[in-house]
């Protein structure tokens, strides 16, 4: 029984975390880039709703989709496009800047203290199945997960731009020489990347009833590890690495005992380690395409 | 001269001569300047292994963090760790004059890196910089927790204050000779080699993890000292200083200037501090001939990130490029 | 159709091509050919918006095409084959055909387009909606040139479209180049395998070391010391073939 709870559990963590993961790889399978400010348009769609505090839940989910969408996009122009033919490494510190930029406005703007928000209270309670109490977000969280990468993977079959993007993301100069327009490709992968930011900010923001200018943190590096457990560069290794890490995570900490529980962030990323020692490519790219990464 | 030493004792005199005019300044000054040399030899630190080897390290603030600890341990007063935290007996009774703390720090750190790094150096292309920020996160995990000896969340105080102007000048130009010393044996040119083509140099029989393995503790002990000097600056130890922010600063410190060369990190690492004390100034206010000018508290980090896309965006590879320092020579004589 | 004068290409300190200049009347297939390292690829590649040149013209038709982006270059009606054939392996062979056509929106001629390749390559059918991936190099190389022409284009460029392939293959390859001539398409192709090129060519450049070293009609450069001491350099004796 309590083995089913924590499956569900952990389920439904992975679940978010894949979610965030995939944020991450898109952009990465198709610009190299590691966008550590994914983790601000977490935030920033947490602060949406903040801001909106009151207005009928639809409102306020829908503006923190919009806005960081927009903010994405944002980013993209002004940030990233410049530095499109960046070395790996001025890439990485540049995200790594925009993260550290965006984090200290808004800390400017609302201070270090946390805040609370109403968002989707009735989705704490629990749903009673069978002799399991399931509380609403958890099997929320599954379900959007699902249907978003449905609708991602529909995406990339069936619509023109997503078969682009396919393209860019396995050869971008390839894709370019045929036509296909690198502006156009990164700015729909920075929009899809900023709605599925801003779907985890409407669980993180619903689960814990606050925001704060480092909420998109943790979730960010969680993401990291998770993408490069999948394997960088594959959307489907993305949300495989985002599972597998809320199965360890909520594994560890169900199993651990109990003075070693503190510690259990140690563990996952001694896990990772671990991992990487094993697998370094990820799991779902050969160890010859890794050279590309 | 080589061109290495040459750079190496211009940038030492550039060193003196700064140090020497902050003594003439105010003591808050003093202060900035010597927080700045201490950044300076973690950055230096930083530079030995990402810079010769061309591969991030997101792990070295974990690094410091073992580096001040385990001085932190073995120099505050007994009296202040029977309370504050719960060692071994001979750990509690123990405390060091600075220097040895240090030694001890840096020995600490050296055998951590050599263990910890050995299995990972195999690990190519992104692998390894994920597996260094693992190492980041653990060590701060480890360093929040373990109460018993780092006092966990709480700040460690009670560390003798001996970081001051000349010991951090000291420490950074230790660092410079070790970076330049290292840079000219087989191993750094070795691992340049490797930074440029992993596969030319494998080729060429160089042993690419053995070199970055060594780069890397190297790195790691540098980095220790410059944890030693950080933690006796402040006089605390706290967890979470030792995590994103931290590392961010130092990473900008190094890239913004060129990654690539020493003369690259000093030049960050100047920028930086200049950039960043420019900013704190006008947080406080600066007074203009009566009309008091002050800036929303925030904008300094904010002003920093900004000036560093610029600056990214101009001038890719950073600030120095491709410029070397050298005495001035006739034209004809500088290589293609 | 395409005028390439006195082009100056370098990658960082490496020059790559020093100076060179090259004509192509529409419906022509001209060769260039040369040993490895030579410039060649880099010659296509600038042309194709690729890479950057330093400084030298290049016109399709009046207009100068260089520093223009490829994606535009393509909707101007210039396909590039790459070397090692670049087709995309985690999609289908359908998707990779489609792509061909990413500038095009005449949705029934692409369609008959995508018929005619089919019957071009046959093979390629069979393999519709297998991953292209799986493809031999050979079928890769029918991909890629299938991926092409569903673009429609004025300009054919090919970069070592024999490379690695046996010969039966490579003598399929080539008669699909022959049959795209007949359609008139302008084609330029690129070659280090001197023999096929040299046949199927109106007119050849020799490259060597980033210069064009001789050029003329194949029938008469086939066979002569000139072009063998042009292809070896001047410096390796007389032509060893």
């Amino acid at each position: 029984m309590i083995v089913i709870q924590n499956a569900i559990d952990a389920i439904s963590l992975g679940a978010v975390y894949a979610l965030a993961a995939l944020g991450i790889g898109l952009i990465f399978s198709i610009m190299r880039l590691i966008n550590f400010a994914h983790g601000e348009l977490i935030m920033v769609g947490g602060f949406t709703l903040y801001a909106l505090a009151g207005q009928p839940y639809l409102v306020m989910g829908l503006a923190a989709i919009l806005v960081a969408a927009i903010l994405a996009l944002g980013l993209e122009r002004v940030a990233f496009r410049p530095l499109r033919k960046a070395s790996p490494a001025t890439l990485l510190i540049s995200s790594f800047a925009v993260s550290y930029l965006l984090q200290h406005v808004m800390l400017m703007i609302f201070g270090s203290r946390p805040m609370g928000v109403d968002f989707l209270p009735q989705l704490g309670d629990a749903v009673e199945l069978g002799p399991l109490r399931v509380p609403e977000l958890q099997l929320a969280a599954i379900v959007v997960t699902v249907i978003s990468m449905t609708g991602l993977a529909l995406f990339f079959r069936r619509s023109r731009i997503g078969v682009e993007m396919r393209a860019a993301a396995e050869d971008f100069t390839m894709a370019r020489l045929l036509g296909v327009r690198a502006n156009r490709v990164i700015a729909a992968a920075f929009v899809i990347s900023g709605v599925l930011a801003s779907m985890v900010s409407l669980y993180l923001v619903a689960q814990t009833g606050t925001v704060s200018y480092k909420m998109g943190v943790n979730m960010v590096l969680i993401a990291f590890v998770a993408s490069v457990i999948g394997g960088m560069g594959s959307l489907v290794g993305a949300a495989l690495g985002g599972f597998l890490v809320g199965i360890v995570s909520v594994s560890l900490q169900a199993y651990l005992p109990v003075d070693l529980r503190p510690y259990r962030d140690a563990f996952v990323f001694l896990a990772f380690i671990a991992f990487l020692l094993w697998r370094p490519q990820g799991l779902m790219t050969r160890r010859a395409d890794m050279e590309r990464v | 001269m080589s061109r290495d030493w040459q750079s190496a004792a211009l940038l030492l005199a550039i060193m003196i001569t700064v140090a020497l005019l902050a003594t003439l300044a105010p003591p808050a000054m003093q202060r900035t300047v010597t927080e700045a040399f201490v950044k300076l030899v973690v950055v230096i630190g930083l530079y030995i292994f990402v810079g010769n080897s061309g591969v991030f390290s997101f792990g070295h603030v974990g690094f410091m963090a073992i580096g001040g600890y385990v001085s932190a341990i073995l120099t505050i007063l007994p009296a202040k760790k029977q309370v504050a935290l719960d060692l071994p007996p001979f750990l509690e009774t123990l405390q060091l004059p600075g220097l040895a703390a240090m030694a001890i720090a840096m020995l600490v750190a050296a055998i951590i890196a050599l263990l910890v790094a050995a299995p990972l150096m195999r690990l190519r292309g992104i692998a390894l910089p994920m597996a260094t920020f693992a190492l980041l996160v653990i060590v701060h995990v480890v360093a929040l927790n373990w109460q018993s000896v780092t006092g966990g969340r709480q700040a460690l105080v009670g560390l003798p204050r001996f970081t001051g102007l000349w010991t951090a000048v000291g420490g950074a130009a230790l660092a410079l000779v070790v970076a330049t010393i290292y840079q000219q044996t087989r191993h750094g040119l070795a691992l340049r080699c490797s930074r440029e083509s992993e596969v030319a140099a494998a080729a060429t029989g160089i042993d690419v993890g053995r070199e970055r393995l060594i780069a890397f503790v190297l790195s790691a002990v540098v980095v220790a000292m410059g944890g030693v000097l950080f933690a006796h600056f402040l006089g605390t130890m706290t967890a979470n200083t030792f995590f994103l922010d931290l590392t961010f600063v130092t990473l900008t410190m190094l890239v913004v200037g060129d990654m690539r060369s020493l003369l690259g990190a000093c030049a960050g690492v100047a920028l930086v501090s200049v950039v960043s004390e420019l900013f704190r100034s006008l947080e406080r206010g600066i007074d203009m001939g009566g009309h008091v000018i002050e800036a929303p508290p925030g904008l300094q980090e904010i002003a920093l990130a900004v000036i560093l896309l610029v600056i990214l965006i101009m001038r890719p590879h950073g600030l120095v490029g491709d410029w070397q320092l050298a005495w001035p020579k006739k034209k004809a004589k500088e290589g293609s | 159709m395409l005028s390439v004068k006195d082009l100056h290409v370098s990658y960082g300190n490496i020059v790559a091509l020093r100076g060179v200049s090259l004509e192509l009347a529409k419906g022509e297939i001209v060769a260039v050919i040369g040993p490895n390292g030579a410039g060649k690829s880099t010659l296509l590649l600038t042309i194709a918006g690729v890479v950057r040149a330093k400084h030298g013209e290049v016109r399709l038709g009046e207009s100068s095409i260089l520093g223009i982006a490829p994606e535009v270059l393509a909707s101007h009606g210039i396909a590039l084959v790459p070397e090692g054939r670049h087709i995309f392996g985690s999609l289908t062979v359908a998707e990779n055909i489609a792509l061909g056509a990413t500038t095009r929106r005449d949705r029934q001629a692409i369609a008959a387009d995508v018929e005619r390749a089919l019957d071009m390559f046959p093979i390629l059918r069979e393999r519709y909606r297998q991953r292209a991936g799986k493809l031999s190099g050979g079928e890769q190389q029918m991909l890629a040139i299938a991926r092409a022409l569903l673009a429609r284009p004025k300009l054919l460029l090919l970069d070592e479209p024999s490379l690695g392939l046996a010969p039966l293959v490579v003598r399929q390859v080539y008669e699909a180049i022959f049959e795209l001539k007949r359609q008139g398409i302008t084609i330029l192709v690129v070659e280090q395998s001197v023999h096929r090129a040299v046949a199927a060519a109106d007119r050849t450049y020799v490259v060597n070391s980033g210069q064009v070293a001789i050029s003329g009609r194949s029938a008469d450069l086939h066979g002569t010391a000139a072009f063998d001491a042009a292809y070896f350099g001047a410096a390796s004796g007389a032509g060893e073939r």
